[in-house]
Parts: structure tokens; sequence; C-alpha cells
């Protein structure tokens, strides 16, 4: 077992990165559903964020590029906001449209400004960047903390948004919301104004994961790099039973996933490696099947009025 | 200065796309009094209240609050303004604990702790108390309204607004709830009370008002004015208070001496479970023959629903046995939602009710014959079998479900609340028809009729039961008939 020994750290680590970007994703939508409206539209603000990021960092530099990144995803999810509260659209549909339209935009973009062939290689990234005196801390130290910036601010994110969630009056009024809508309002709360406040949270959110997919991990864009997080993300608030604990857990759970098809390849197994590609997205399913029932899930969610 | 009013609407012109809701309708209540605002369903009092609460804005008229006019934004300005509303269907976050429903509302950090003090604080000042830390969902009807009232009143209102509040409550609660409003008032609060039922308001207020067609018709002190004099305002003409008594429990009762031995419905140690695990049944037998009208009572939640949608048809029993027949007349409370389509003809709904059975091709000649029928025997106004079941009024929708349900064939009929939101005419015309069905004796359908008026119940039962708490036990007749206590004690489950 020495082999495994050797190779668990990395593994440790590339899940941690990997979680990363689903973790952003998945909490951004997080607040949303807890508002009461499903986001079909992440992966088309995360694969905002992504060539968001890569022009942005073009122009100014790495964290030019995150912020980049965060505009556009929250761009996205505004237009959804425009169709979901002002125009009453269907949130299911209005979000799948959304992903298709950025989809198609950003290829169209990536192609126009780059060139058919060219990717932008010369993408300036965040380095991992080690903590001093946390990083070097016996066992988990290294893999936890040296990492590159975006990790970091998810560490800060999970605290902030559980005390956000149950310490604010708004963070109760958005609860209140995707529980009881017209109890909310019959209250004082302005719903419409929360509920866009939320879309466009997880659209920054979702922007900020593309962000992190380009200038922390690939280091360049690709035509539909988003490769459905946005839709893994959307299972990973299931699986977490739209708790922030529980999402940031299940966030890391999906991050071993990807992670573990790494470490398979690296075991030098007989077996296709489509097969670990595959693993994640059966992963969803299986674990979907298992938690059954919404029992934990916001009684307004999806609902239209 | 004395202020000549705590809250008054003017003018007040309302329109919901082609229909005037509210036409030149006023209110003006005194400080310190419970003034009842009645009407018959659809009359515009939600409505009105709903303006003065800020939930909608009035086309036309002005609102006044402590004699300072006032423009609301929201239901947020209400509050701000020392208005507090307790909702027909409570504005409560179910999941929630009690102290998160008072918090609600409030800006910046949360302060739970603080909250719950002022909870316990009103609690010792009014008597009204609410765990703090409970779940909403699992306290009783009447903590929820409780509850209702403690949120506005840690908001400190001053002006209270009731919803139909004692729809929900047995009438010992409802009578806590008369001697908390006078002593609110006493105190200096003041209370508007919005219901249909004249009983209600008599009982309690200081001064009626009432509006018809969203028209202001009368406002008087209550001592100016009697049961007949409001009931006249309420529906434009004399007619009496409770046209269903009309006819009465005894008489029916000598209508149907035996009912057949054979019953067409039984239940059988039938115990049920909701999806959340909830026990809504407990070991209920229950047996109902042919010609027999059989009343169930009981407040929200204590499993009258599920009750007869088990007899309907409509729900499976966890375990346990159901026998009943292959077609059962459903009467649901929302007709809107359960019994028809709005966006269907008249024919297409009447065929909709056999749809689980019809095989092969449909024979609308014959299916528009019957709905013509249905339409005459049940004196269905502007109904032809073509014409949409969304352009009638919904007291013909009722009287046309009643009429399709109690058609030819039909072995049993559950009826659940059939009069919600019917005038009193309309409700007379429904509860003659159940009436009818039973005094056929054993050619008639077996009925199983609930309503939360008591009085609907006596006057078309031929038998009571009651479900508290999951439970179904029968009433027995009391030996004089104007008695209640038994039923009452039933409510609460103390029989």
């Amino acid at each position: 077992m020495i082999e495994f020994g050797v190779l668990l750290l990395p593994f440790l680590e590339a899940s941690l990165r990997t979680a990363t970007p689903l973790g952003f994703a998945a909490l951004g939508e997080l607040v949303t559903e807890r508002a009461g409206v499903i986001n079909l539209g992440l992966e088309g603000a995360i694969i905002a964020g992504c060539f968001g990021a890569l022009a942005g960092a073009g122009l100014g530099g790495p964290y030019a590029g995150v912020l980049a990144g965060i505009a556009a995803g929250a761009a996205v999810a505004m237009v959804f906001a425009v169709f979901v509260l002002a125009l009453r659209a269907d949130q299911i549909i209005a979000g799948t449209a959304m992903t298709l339209l950025a989809l198609g935009i950003t290829g169209t973009l990536y192609r126009l400004v780059y060139g058919a062939g060219g990717a932008a290689l010369d993408t300036p990234t965040l380095a991992p960047w080690a903590l001093p005196g946390l990083s070097s801390l016996p066992g988990l130290g290294p893999v936890l903390f040296t990492q590159p910036l975006p990790t970091y601010v998810l560490y800060l994110l999970v605290p902030a948004l559980l005390w956000w969630m149950h310490r604010t009056g708004a963070g109760l009024a958005l609860r209140a919301i995707g529980e009881h809508r017209a109890a909310a309002e019959a209250a004082g709360v302005r719903s419409q104004r929360s509920r866009a406040a939320a879309i466009i949270f997880g659209g920054a959110m979702g922007g900020l994961s593309g962000a992190t997919l380009v200038l922390a991990q690939v280091g360049t864009f690709n035509e539909g790099m988003s490769a459905g997080r946005g839709f893994i993300a959307i299972a990973i608030v299931v699986l977490g039973r739209w708790s922030v604990l529980g999402t940031a857990l299940a966030a890391l759970v999906f991050g071993a996933a990807f992670a573990l098809q790494y470490l398979f390849q690296a075991m030098d197994w007989a077996l296709p490696y489509q097969l670990f590609l595959a693993f994640p997205y059966v992963l969803t399913l299986v674990l979907l099947a298992l938690l059954r029932g919404r029992a934990a899930a916001p009684l307004e969610l999806g609902r239209q009025d | 200065m004395t202020i000549a009013s705590a809250l008054a609407l003017a003018g007040i012109r309302h329109r919901f796309g082609h229909t005037l809701a509210l036409d030149d309708a006023h209110l003006t209540v005194a400080p310190g009094t419970v003034h009842a605002l009645l009407g018959e369903n659809g009359a515009g009092k939600s409505t009105l209240m709903r303006i003065a609460f800020g939930m909608l804005a009035p086309d036309a008229g002005t609102l006044a609050v402590q004699g300072r006019p006032v423009q609301f934004r929201s239901s947020a300005d209400a509050i701000a303004a020392g208005l507090g509303m307790v909702h027909q269907h409570f504005a409560l976050v179910g999941p929630m604990r009690a102290v998160e429903n008072v918090a609600l509302g409030s800006r910046g950090r949360l302060d739970l702790t603080a909250t719950a003090a002022r909870m316990r604080e009103v609690a010792a000042r009014t008597g009204l108390s609410v765990d703090p830390d409970a779940v909403v969902a699992t306290l009783s009807v009447a903590a929820q309204q409780r509850l209702e009232i403690v949120k506005a009143l840690v908001r400190g209102a001053r002006v209270l607004i009731l919803d139909e509040p004692g729809a929900v409550l047995t009438p010992d609660e409802r009578a806590d709830l008369d001697r908390w409003l006078r002593q609110f008032c006493a105190d200096g609060g003041t209370a508007v009370l919005i219901t249909h039922k004249v009983r209600e308001a008599l009982a309690v207020a200081d001064a009626i008002s009432v509006l018809r067609r969203g028209r202001s018709v009368l406002e008087a002190p209550r001592a100016d004015v009697d049961d007949d004099a409001v009931v006249a305002a309420m529906t434009g003409e004399a007619l009496r208070a409770s046209p269903a008594k009309a006819g009465g429990a005894a008489a029916i009762r000598g209508l149907v001496p035996t009912p057949s031995a054979e019953p067409v419905l039984a239940l059988d140690a039938v115990t049920l479970r909701d999806a959340r695990g909830v026990t809504r049944l407990r070991d209920v037998t229950l047996r109902v023959a042919r010609g027999e009208v059989l009343g169930v009572i009981g407040v929200e939640g204590a499993g009258v629903r599920e009750l007869l949608r088990v007899l309907a048809g409509r729900l499976a029993p966890t375990t346990g046995s159901v026998r009943r027949p292959l077609r059962v007349g459903f009467i649901p409370e929302d007709r809107l939602h359960d019994a028809i389509v709005p966006a269907f003809s008249l024919a297409e709904n009447l065929a909709l009710a056999d749809a689980g059975h019809a095989r092969g091709r449909l024979d609308w000649r014959g299916i528009r014959r019957a709905t013509a029928d249905v339409l005459t025997a049940h004196d269905v106004r502007n109904g032809t079998a073509d014409r949409l079941a969304a352009e009638l009024s919904g007291g013909n929708q009722q009287k046309f479900v009643v009429g399709r349900e109690r058609r030819v064939g039909v072995d049993a009929l559950v009826a659940e609340n059939p009069t919600r939101g019917l005038d009193l005419r309309a409700a007379a015309s429904v509860l003659a028809a159940l009436r009818d069905a039973a005094a056929r004796g054993a050619d008639g359908p077996a009925v199983v009729f609930h309503s939360t008026d008591l009085d609907e119940v006596l006057a078309v039962a031929t038998r009571v039961v009651a479900c508290f708490n999951g439970s179904v036990r029968e009433v027995p007749p009391p030996t004089d008939p104007e008695d209640r206590t038994a039923y009452a004690r039933a409510l609460v489950g103390t029989l």
C-alpha cells in the first residue's frame, strides 16, 4: 500500500482544487434556490465567467480576470432575472435558454476574438499561494493551505453565508420567501427585490466558478469547457439538502469523484479511461436516486406566480 | 383632541380586470372598538382589508390611520403605521420556528433572543403565549392564530385586522378570542373583524359595517341593528339568516326510519399517514348506508379532509380496509382546483367525471343532453353545455358540480364544504339537493357531508360524527335539539 499512500496527498489536493469551482457554483445556486428560484442558467453563468476571466486577464492580469468573470456571470443571471421576475417566464425554460445562449455566444466570441485555432495560451494565471505557517502544518497543512486564491475565498464564503442566512434579517427573509412567499410579503418583505438579489448573487458565484476554472486550473479557454458543472452544482445543492454545510460537503465529494479519475489513471488499471471520466456523472445519478423525496426543498422552489 | 377614527377608508374603488371588486366602499373604525365588517363571500371584504394593509393599491379613495392620511406602498408601510393583520390562511412560514416568524421582516442583524424576550413580554401582558422555539407547523391551529396576533403586537400594532378568525376555531377557542378582543379594545386597541357569519359578528362587535357587491350598504352601532337587518343588508332583501334550518334534522330523521342494513361505504381500522409520516387518521371504523346523510364535523387538521378523501377514493389508506362502490360522487372544497377544469366546456367537464371508466369513443350527443339535464335540474343560471366552466359564477359552478356528482348511478356522495363561497340562496339550494338525495331512503345514495358551519351539518345530517386528532367518534344526538355542548366537546376531543 506504499503506492497508495504516496498518491493520497496529491489526490486530496486534486479533490479540493476540483471542488472549488463546484463549491462556488453550488453555494450560489443554493442562495438562489432558498429564495424559491431554480436557475438552470447556472451552466451559462459559468461559461460566461470562463470567457470573462479570459478576456479580463488578457487585458488587466489575473485579478481583473476574476472580477470580469464575476461580472459576466452576474450579467447572465441578470438577464435570467428579468425574464423570470419581470416578464414572469417559466424558470425551467428561461434557465435552459440562458445556458444554451451563453454557450453559443462565448463560443462565437472566442472564435471571433481569438481566431479559429488560436487559443490565448499566454493567459496570466493564479498560482498556488502557500499561506505562511499554516501550509507547513503536519498532515493536511500543505493540502489545505497551498492553494490558489479562490480556494481561500471559498473557505471564507462558507461561514459568511451561514452567518448571513441565519443571523441577519435579510437572510431570514430570503429563507421565508423560499418557504412561503405570501407570508414573507405579509410581514413586509419585498420578495421581488430579494429574489433578484439572490439570482444575481448566484450568477456572480457561477462567474467566479468559471474564472477559477480558467485562471487557477486549466489556464486557458475551450468552447463548452464548463462541461456540465452547472448541472452538477444543481445536483450538489440537492445532495446537500439545501444547507450551506451540506452543500459544501457535497461539493467536496464531487471534487473527489473528479479527482479519482486521475488517481485511477495513475494506478494504471487496465480499464478504458472513459469509465473514469464518466464516474462523477454516474455518481450524480446514483446519489440522486438514493436520496429520495424533496422534504428538505424550499416549498416555493420553481413555483410560478 | 380625541381622534375620531383609528382607521378610515373612504371612496375606495378597485378593479380586478373587468370586475369592479370595490366601488365607493368606506369604513370608519372608532378607536377602542371592535368593528365587524360583514358581507357575503365575494362582497369585497378581503379586498378592502388588503387595501387597508397595503397589499393592494386602490384605484381611487383615501386612507387614514389615527386621523392622519396615509399612502401605503407595501405591508411594511402599514406595519410601520401601527396596523397588524391576522390572515385567514395564516401568513406563517411552517418549517420555521415561532420566533423566526416574529422576526421576519426586520433588517440588519437578527437578535432572536431579544425577539423571544419580547414575545414573552407580550404573553405576560396579554395572556397570548406561544413557545418561541416551537416549529410553526407543529403548532395547533389556535396556537398559530395566537402567533399571528403576537407577531402583530410585537411590532407595535394598535389596529388589528382579523380575516375570518372564527373559521378555524372550535366554539370554546372562539369564545376565548372574543374575550381577548374585548380586552384588547378596552386597553385602547382597535380591531376590525372580517366575517360572513352574522351571529359571530353580533356577538362581539361594537359597530357593524356591511359590504354588498363592493359597495358599503350599512354602517351602524351594534345596538341599532339586529340579525334580520344585517342579513337584509348583506343579501339585499329580507331572507332568513339560516335557510338551512327550514327542513331541520328532526324532519329528516322522520323520513328515514331505518337505513338499509347493507352499508354502501365501510371503513375498517383505517389508518392514514401522509408523505411526511404524520398520522392523519387513526384506526377509523365507519359505516354509511343508503338514505343516510352522515354529517362530519371537525376543525382544520383534525382529519376531516383525509377521511372524506379516503371515502371518495382519492386517498388510499396506509393500513386497514375500505369498501366503497365503483362510482362515488365527490364534491371537493376547492372546486376550481379539484372538481372542474375551468377552460373546458360544461359538457367536457361532465364527461370528465367518468373519464376513468370510459373506454373507446365518447358519445358527445348523449353527454350534451345529460349536461343540459343537470343544468335544468339544478337551476344553473347562464349555462349551456358548450359554455366554458370558467364563465359561470362560483355559485353556479358549484351547483353544476353538485348536479354532476349526483347523477344517476352514483351510490355514494361525499361533499366537503359544498356551500363555501356561495351566497345564501345558492347555499340553500345545494343543501336542499343533499337533503333530497337522502330523502329517497333506500333508493338514494349514501351521503357524507362536511361543513365548517355546524348549523348546516345539523340541518342536513341524519347522524353526526366528529373528527379529532385523526380519530372519528359518533356524537349521540342530544335530547334538546338546541343543545350544542356535545358537538362542541366532540370538536375538542373531550366528549
